[in-house]
């Protein structure tokens, strides 16, 4: 319809240039279509003024003066100017998706249709290749991991585990360095094991200007199918530790039915409940809560139980590697005065076989009672003023001593605690504490994630009760029942604490978890974090948890829970003094991959003075030797690449040596998924095939669109082009137009009676 | 019918003999003890709310016949002084946020849970029923602590048994070693002596009844932490309620004091 009016296509329309051929001045045709129009209005309003109201005879004018004008333009030949392809000079790519989701069925909703390469392979050999060659040289790739040149279409089976468009696009590229490319046609769903394209490929693509067009294969959205989408649990976890798993799914074709979720670790049953399915294509998640038990690589999988009726089953798992770890981190709580929290959270610490609570107490004025040390020399000085001393332990509390009791050089040893150790430090409330304790005006009130109020009278001795704040009821940190619901209630049926302290607001980045309820006034932020540096913060703003324990049943395990829960958040993120980490946990259907290590020394300053090495153990016993080398922008931090070769586990142990002094070591662990990542994100991916193609200034198909093809890619800039000159005046439409306004006129004069 | 007679002019004389002696001994207190009882003026800062506040456990005992609690039974021997002294002293010993003044709590409600420290005092007279011996085991395995005093001999300890082998049946009753961390918390107190009670002004001795040897006790909890002390053949009680008292000894008050002191920071920190 658009070209019997206008000629040519609107693509080709869209790719042009609109001009006047006629080499006149463009400004000679505005001024005689002003003359058209003045003069014309003049004369029809002399002549009809009288019989005809101003609008009637400003239309008939304007009937007028719109054929004229019309008539003039047209005079001026109207064109369109565009970069053509020259024919036969040009190469087009025709690139097919050859990977393994190329073989599920093009319609989800047939049951018994076309695979999707079978769709692509019928529509080129249907004349689709044929009408390319008579314009163009055409070369055929399938695309995999790598891009490929074949012979003819019998090559491409959808047999490839893996699609990475990205880098089959970015070489594409390079070959059209020593190739006339004009355009490449892609014809994909867009499944892609990269996550999509990344910017350095699609900057590469751009540079070169040549246009991809893409055609979508596969349902857009899949008719019947649950797909585990994500599968987040910690790269690291203390043994015996309780932690989450967050599994996001989402579901076609099954809303308001009941799934089976269930969560392995090697291969034992941790949890598994009963979901309801809501929203089709909506991602839904739940947080499993598990113990992660003894030090070692633990295997984690979160599944979902086929439900009958399913297309694909094979994206219905989704598997992580835990790395569990038998580090005793310790926690220095320093407290300035004996109260009961003290007593009940060293005794909830008991049942926590993996944290160590050192404590030192002042019962009087002039005595620190330790308990937790090492040997009875440690912390016999009292608090720690030696940096080395301090940075042994990976949290740090400060309950009820006021901020004078450590000196200006202490002080500054706290922050560094977090901000370059990278430890966890807690602040408690108490008659010595925070704003009663002089920390408003203290160098460590920066590090505290609230504005302290600057006044004393701020800790009360009066019932509170506590209340979750949304990123409370997010939080993992304060669940004390798995499901988040039921985690509400039960922080709602909690005894009160025996006193609160004010706080001020928190502070641009901090997290308010809990908020105190005082019986007698107001709420005040009750838990509250924050990143500070290489570490965290956190204050707690009660001393009154202890009636948590005694006035409930002493099988009511929510108050051991509930602070082992917040110390080990406290510690389990604090690095050693060697830290090291993959670029990813999973790697799908590749090997490469990127270590890196943080080196520092004992006050954790960065070091580059180190030798490092990885040493790596991967499946079937085999083992690899990999060096670290420094990088050359960042002090302390060491890297290398590495290829695993196989699918599997890995457990790589990276070492730091200055000279043949150890400083420490890390282990960390990975994986290799060959052939599973195909098996998701099944249905066709028309947004990234649209982005790459409207952002090459190609154009997106369907295969029943795809028919116009070798004609809209006949202009292109790319390649070896000519510059075409079309003309316009003789448009349909506006011979049309003309013989419409004339008529229009002459109806209406009629009509009015001014003929 | 003859025999009945008898009996009720016999017990109608013990009876008048018995008041004929009370009458006596009052008359022979000693002196310096006339004005011991009088009420302590209630202190100023009484309302003051606190970490700690001396908890005093109400109980019923054999001695008392009438009711239960009718009449003024053994669980208040020595209050409020004893701990109105204790409690000056342990603010001056210590940082302890101590409350002047005392709770007095039993174990029919629930209130005992929000005082984690507990005294009781002639626990050779107690007389727990299953359900106060099972609060009170409750109490103690939520992280309570309770400190017993002011018992005697043979007797009082099998009656002070009956009911706490009915808390925990199956803990026993150890000597706590000097080694202890309780005895060596706050103050070494590698010096320990037997308290005596008032009533060594009449007998001329540091124990009563047979106690002659004090027994330093106590209960463990499964995690070895001492959750029961027993103080047998002693009575800290008077020694803290007569502190002020020029005759009594100061070194046995000190001592009390210590004792107290230790075991109240081994209860919050244990």
């Amino acid at each position: 319809m658009f070209e019997s009016l206008f000629l040519y296509s609107s693509r080709l329309f869209s790719k042009g240039e609109l001009l006047f051929a006629s080499g006149w001045p463009v400004w000679l045709l505005v001024v005689l279509c002003l003359a058209v129009v003045g003069g014309i209005g003049y004369v029809v309003q002399q002549r009809h003024g009288a019989n005809l109201k101003g609008a009637r005879w400003i239309t008939i004018a304007g009937l007028q003066a719109l054929v004229l004008c019309l008539l003039l333009g047209m005079l001026w030949r109207p064109a369109l100017r565009v970069t053509a392809l020259k024919p036969q000079q040009n190469v087009v790519a025709v690139v097919v998706d050859d990977s393994r989701s190329m073989t599920l069925k093009h319609d989800g909703a047939a049951a018994n249709g076309a695979s999707r390469v079978a769709v692509a392979k019928a529509l080129l050999n249907d004349g689709l290749l044929d009408r390319l060659r008579k314009r163009f040289q055409v070369r055929v790739y399938r695309a995999g991991a790598n891009l490929e040149r074949v012979a003819g279409l019998d090559a491409v089976t959808g047999g490839q585990t893996t699609t990475h468009l990205g880098a089959a696009m970015k070489q594409m590229m390079e070959e059209s360095a020593s190739l006339p490319i004009g355009a490449v046609v892609l014809l994909s769903d867009g499944s892609d094991n990269a996550g999509g394209m990344d910017a350095d490929a699609l900057g590469e693509i751009r540079r070169r200007r040549i246009p991809i067009h893409s055609v979508g294969l596969g349902a857009e959205r899949l008719v019947k199918d649950i797909e585990v989408v994500d599968l987040d649990a910690p790269q690291r976890a203390l043994s015996d530790s309780r932690i989450g798993a967050a599994v996001t799914f989402k579901q076609y074709g099954f809303s308001g039915q009941k799934a089976k979720l269930v969560l392995m670790a090697d291969d034992k049953i941790v949890s598994s409940r009963e979901v309801t399915l809501g929203e089709e294509g909506v991602p839904q998640s739940e947080t499993m809560l598990f113990n992660v038990g003894l030090a070692g690589a633990r295997n984690l999988k979160a599944s979902i139980v086929k439900i009958a009726g399913e297309e694909n089953e094979n994206n219905n798992a989704q598997t992580r590697l835990v790395n569990v770890e038998s580090l005793k981190p310790r926690i220095l709580y320093v407290e300035g005065e004996p109260k009961w929290d003290f007593k009940f959270i060293r005794r909830a610490l008991e049942g926590d076989r993996n944290i160590q609570l050192t404590t030192m107490l002042r019962t009087t004025q002039n005595k620190v009672y330790r308990q937790g040390v090492e040997n009875p020399k440690e912390l016999e000085q009292g608090f720690p003023d030696k940096e080395e001393e301090l940075f042994k332990f990976s949290g740090l509390i400060i309950g009820g001593v006021e901020a004078s009791w450590f000196t200006p050089q202490q002080q500054a040893m706290i922050k560094n605690f977090a901000d370059r150790r990278g430890g966890g430090v807690l602040f408690l409330a108490g008659r010595g504490a925070l704003s009663d304790g002089g920390y408003a005006a203290s160098s460590i009130a920066e590090m505290i994630p609230v504005s302290l109020v600057d006044r004393k009278g701020t800790f009360h001795r009066d019932p509170a009760t506590v209340e979750l704040t949304q990123a409370g009821r997010d939080s993992l940190m304060v669940r004390i029942e798995e499901d988040a619901n039921k985690n509400v209630e039960r922080w709602k049926k909690m005894p009160y604490m025996a006193n609160y302290q004010e706080t001020g607001v928190a502070k641009p980045g901090a997290t308010v978890l809990m908020e105190a309820l005082p019986t007698s006034k107001g709420r005040f932020p009750l838990l509250v974090t924050q990143r500070y540096g290489r570490g965290r913060s956190a204050i707690f703003a009660t001393s009154g948890t202890w009636r948590w324990q005694m006035s409930q049943d002493v099988k009511d395990m929510s108050h051991e829970l509930f602070w082992q829960q917040l110390l080990r958040w406290l510690v389990t993120e604090t690095p050693p003094q060697v830290s090291a980490n993959p670029s990813r946990q999973v790697l799908l259907d590749e090997g490469q991959i990127d270590f890196r290590a943080d080196v520092r020394d004992k006050a954790y300053n960065p070091m580059n003075a180190a030798t490092v090495e990885a040493r790596i153990l991967g499946p079937a016993g085999s083992a690899a030797m990999v060096p670290l080398t420094p990088d050359a922008n960042q002090a302390g931090i060491f890297t290398a690449k590495w290829d695993a070769p196989k699918r599997g586990s890995y457990v790589v142990e990276v070492l730091a040596k200055n000279g043949k002094e150890e400083m420490g070591r890390d282990v960390f662990t990975f994986m290799r998924e060959d052939g599973v990542a195909e098996s998701f994100h099944a249905e066709q991916n028309k947004q990234l095939l649209e982005g790459l193609s409207r952002q090459t200034g190609g154009n997106y198909y369907t295969p029943e669109t795809a028919k116009t093809l070798p004609e809209d890619i006949a202009y292109s800039e790319a390649g070896i082009t000519t510059r075409e000159t079309k003309d316009l005046w003789n448009m349909p439409a506006l011979f049309i137009a003309l013989l419409g306004a004339k008529a229009a006129e002459w109806m209406l004069r009629r009509r009015w009676g001014a003929v | 019918m003859v025999n009945n007679r008898y009996f009720r002019a016999l017990c109608v004389a013990i009876l008048l003999g018995g008041v004929a002696f009370a009458f006596q001994r009052g008359r022979n207190r000693l002196s310096f003890l006339q004005d011991d009882d009088a009420p302590e003026p209630y202190p100023t800062d009484a309302s003051e709310k606190t970490e700690w506040q001396f908890a005093r456990l109400r109980y019923n005992s054999y001695r008392q016949q009438a009711g239960y609690w009718g009449v003024r039974g053994s669980w208040s021997t020595d209050a409020p002084k004893a701990e109105r002294h204790l409690a000056q002293g342990l603010k001056r010993l210590s940082r302890v946020h101590v409350r002047s003044v005392e709770e007095v709590v039993d174990l029919d409600s629930d209130k005992v849970f929000d005082y984690p420290w507990l005294y009781a005092v002639e626990v050779g007279h107690w007389d727990l029923t299953d359900a106060q011996a099972a609060k009170l085991r409750e109490y103690l395995n939520r992280g309570g602590f309770l400190m017993v005093d002011d018992f005697h001999g043979t007797i009082e300890w099998e009656i002070f048994m009956r009911s706490m082998s009915r808390v925990f049946p199956d803990r026993p009753v150890i000597d706590i070693e000097d080694k202890d961390a309780i005895f060596h918390i706050v103050f070494d107190l590698d010096d320990k002596v037997q308290i005596p009670g008032i009533v060594m002004f009449y007998t001329g001795n540091t124990y009563e009844q047979d106690g002659v040897k004090e027994k330093w006790g106590g209960i463990r909890d499964e995690k070895g932490r001492i959750v029961v002390a027993i103080c047998h053949n002693m009575d800290l009680g008077d020694a803290w309620e007569h502190a002020d008292l020029p005759q009594y000894p100061e070194r046995y008050t000190s001592m009390a004091y210590r004792i107290a002191l230790n075991y109240l920071v081994y209860d919050m920190t244990h």
